[in-house]
């Protein structure tokens, strides 16, 4: 920052480097010196061109809030003091033109018009004011503190409130966010305002790019998915087998699900589903077995004594599963767990 | 923002398709409302559909024969369908049309949480083909609107069975179009395409019926994008409108970015919708609150109500916004007004 500030600080006085005075001199002026730097280059615009001067005093400006009194050892400041009396004469003149300012405005004052005239001016720029004031007070009164300021934090889904009232539209073409202008050449939309233009699409045109694209490509919709490497079954156009790579998601393993039993799966509107059911039958099976096997031990075991015999009701859980569960219950079971 | 231009208002466009209801978009829109609606259109509604209306005092016209399955595709990355498919689907939800919105993007889904429903997806179409659940489990409702409905394909590590290919998706959209149960055969079927032109695209467009292909302003993403419409209209999709988003005014009338007539010049589609660059549209991602909800409406989230507007009513924009006309301050603003 000082390298900047010192190179641009360094241009302004190149032109009166003849004027030097002993950096100490300057020291305890401080920053209060460094505020009349700015004043008297100002004062040089009268002689300099307009542009370069503009340009030197952003100079010294910025030269000022980035360094401060660093400058001082620049030795620039230095050719300000130097400077200041050879152009006292120049203020003299600024003091002038500022003194005879005011007689300036009240030539323009007098030309304007009548006193009531700017009354006028004057009493309604107020009543302007205040009238802009009054309204963006409501406004920050209906904002503040309400349910809605709530929804716009995130705290509430403005969708899931009970109390919220549904937007009503007329339809999605025509309502409060969406304007459509008479002539169709523009829509207003959420508050901007966006040009229309024709759609200039016609069905011959349609037409002309189908019949583009059917001779560009042609293609049959693969009905068969081969696994790489599986070769092709009898009876199958080869033109209509996709060839899956293994890592594909529908590359699964064998399924060993037949095609008709899966597309009944799909069909079942309700009852037990297939492999439920298939599971739940095989389970029972087991258990008709086991049961079997345990009344022909027990039918073999008759001559057991009596004691051991009266203990065989323990074996309960058997008779609890064996009544043949109705669909319904096993229909029950799967809609608790299903998706819904 | 720049979609503006409707022609429901009074000129029926010439791109719209016609189509039993259409007869009605020859008149004002006030007659409209007191005319009895194509059979069509009127259908029966879900138990929230009342609830789901409120906001509007006029409802676009269905157009075209539900369940309208629309894949929302792009060919380039990173563009904004999921984006898209997300404000769209709650738009139309918020119409009192019944949506289901599929995230047909295998390996990395991330619809879920631009609805904000990533915690309540426990099932997913895998777990359906497999029998593990059946098809109305593993739909999410939205508790926001209810008449939005979301699947998703996978699980992030899960892989969809290969050798069904593109059938399961299908299955899966016939399965909801002979749905009797509550809220009926949903109304849209919104498919959130992946990026790319791989097996996840031909899975995605697979079952649509139409297409909305979404776009920015760049010549790289113009190149993929006349390539998708070239093999969607290759597989018999014909009805491809478009969604240029991403756009910035700005830079539009600086000549530094391509303006939406000269996108539509080189991709020769009808336009359904402009959507701007807004920042906005990140916020809502994180919070997992889709920005059409906002209130106040932010600017790209009009844009999307007015793109889901179009879509149902089968219209495409006549007048696009160019750039931002600079805001002359009228003499009241003086006062805040
Ligand atoms: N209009 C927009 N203004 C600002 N940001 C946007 C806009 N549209 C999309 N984005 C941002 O672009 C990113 C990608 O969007 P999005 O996920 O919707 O793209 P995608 O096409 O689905 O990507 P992928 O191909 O990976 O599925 C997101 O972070 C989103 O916030
Ligand atoms: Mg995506």
């Amino acid at each position: 920052m000082s390298s900047i500030s010192n190179a641009l600080s360094f241009i302004p006085f190149q032109s009166v480097n003849h004027h030097v005075i002993p950096p100490s001199l300057l020291l305890r002026a401080g920053n209060a010196a460094n505020i009349e730097v700015l004043w008297f280059r100002k004062c040089r615009l009268s002689w300099s061109s307009q542009k370069a001067c503009v340009f030197r005093v952003k100079a010294v400006g910025d030269s000022i809030n980035s360094t401060g009194s660093e400058q001082v050892e620049d030795g620039a400041p230095v050719d300000f003091a130097a400077k200041a009396s050879d152009s006292d004469r120049r203020v003299g003149a600024l003091r002038v033109m500022i003194i005879s300012l005011p007689s300036f405005v009240a030539l323009v004052k007098r030309n304007a018009g009548s006193k009531y005239a700017m009354g006028i001016y004057i009493a309604s720029t107020f009543v302007v004011i205040v009238a802009r004031l009054i309204l963006s007070r409501c406004k920050i009164q209906n904002k503040h503190g309400s349910v809605a300021e709530l929804v716009r934090r995130g705290q509430l889904r403005s969708d899931r409130r009970g109390i919220s009232n549904p937007l009503k539209y007329e339809d999605p073409f025509n309502n409060p966010q969406v304007k459509i202008e008479k002539n169709k050449s523009k829509v207003e939309m959420c508050g901007k305002v966006y040009r229309l233009a024709p759609v200039t699409l016609t069905q011959e045109e349609q037409l002309i790019h189908q019949r583009r694209r059917s001779r560009a490509y042609q293609w049959k919709r693969p009905t068969f998915f081969l696994k790489e490497g599986d070769p092709v079954p009898p009876g199958v156009d080869p033109d209509t087998v996709r060839w899956i790579p293994d890592n594909h998601p529908f590359a699964s393993t064998a399924t060993e699900l037949d095609e008709s039993l899966a597309q009944s799966n799909v069909f079942q509107k309700d009852g037990v589903p297939f492999r439920v059911r298939a599971e739940h039958e095989a389970l029972q099976k087991k258990l008709e077995n086991i049961q079997t096997s345990k009344t022909e031990m027990g039918i073999k075991q008759n001559n057991v004594p009596e004691r051991e015999r009266s203990a065989e009701p323990s074996t309960g859980p058997y008779d609890k599963v064996e009544p043949n569960p109705s669909p319904d219950h096993g229909n029950h079971n799967l809609d608790s767990s299903g998706n819904r | 923002m720049a979609s503006l231009l409707s022609s429901n208002t009074n000129v029926s466009s010439s791109f719209v398709r016609f189509s039993p209801s259409s007869h009605s978009q020859l008149l004002p829109s006030s007659l409209r409302e007191t005319l009895p609606l194509p059979s069509s259109v009127r259908r029966r509604r879900g138990p929230f559909a009342s609830r789901a209306v409120l906001q509007w005092n006029r409802k676009p016209q269905l157009a075209g024969e539900t369940p309208r399955v629309v894949v929302i595709t792009s060919g380039k990355g990173g563009v904004g369908k999921t984006t898209t498919t997300a404000n769209i689907g709650l738009s139309l939800a918020r119409l009192g049309f019944s949506v289901v919105a599929i995230d047909a993007d295998v390996g990395l889904r991330n619809l879920d949480l631009l609805l904000g429903l990533e915690n309540r997806v426990n099932y997913t179409a895998v777990e359906v083909l497999n029998g593990d659940c059946r098809l109305d489990q593993a739909l999410v409702r939205d508790r926001r609107w209810p008449s939005l409905e979301l699947l998703c394909i996978s699980k992030p590590r899960s892989k969809l069975p290969l050798s069904f290919g593109s059938k399961a998706i299908i299955w899966i959209v016939d399965a909801l179009r002979s749905r009797d149960a509550a809220p009926g055969p949903p109304d849209f079927v919104l498919i959130d395409c992946p990026a790319g032109i791989d097996a996840g695209f031909i899975t995605a467009i697979a079952p649509a019926n139409e297409a909305v292909l979404v776009t920015t302003p760049d010549i790289t993403a113009l190149r993929d994008a006349d390539r998708v419409t070239g093999l969607l209209e290759c597989d018999g999709i014909k009805d491809i409108k478009m969604i240029v988003n991403r756009i910035r005014t700005d830079l539009i009338r600086g000549e530094d970015m391509m303006s939406v007539l000269d996108v539509q010049e080189m991709l020769g589609l009808p336009l359904i919708g402009v959507i701007p660059e807004d920042s906005e549209v990140i916020k809502s991602t994180n919070r997992g609150h889709p920005l059409v909800l906002n209130q106040p409406p932010a600017l790209a989230g009009l844009a999307f109500e007015q793109a889901a507007w179009r879509l149902v009513e089968q219209d495409s924009m006549t007048a696009v916004m160019l750039e931002e006309e600079p805001k002359k301050r009228g003499f009241f603003s003086f006062f805040g007004g």
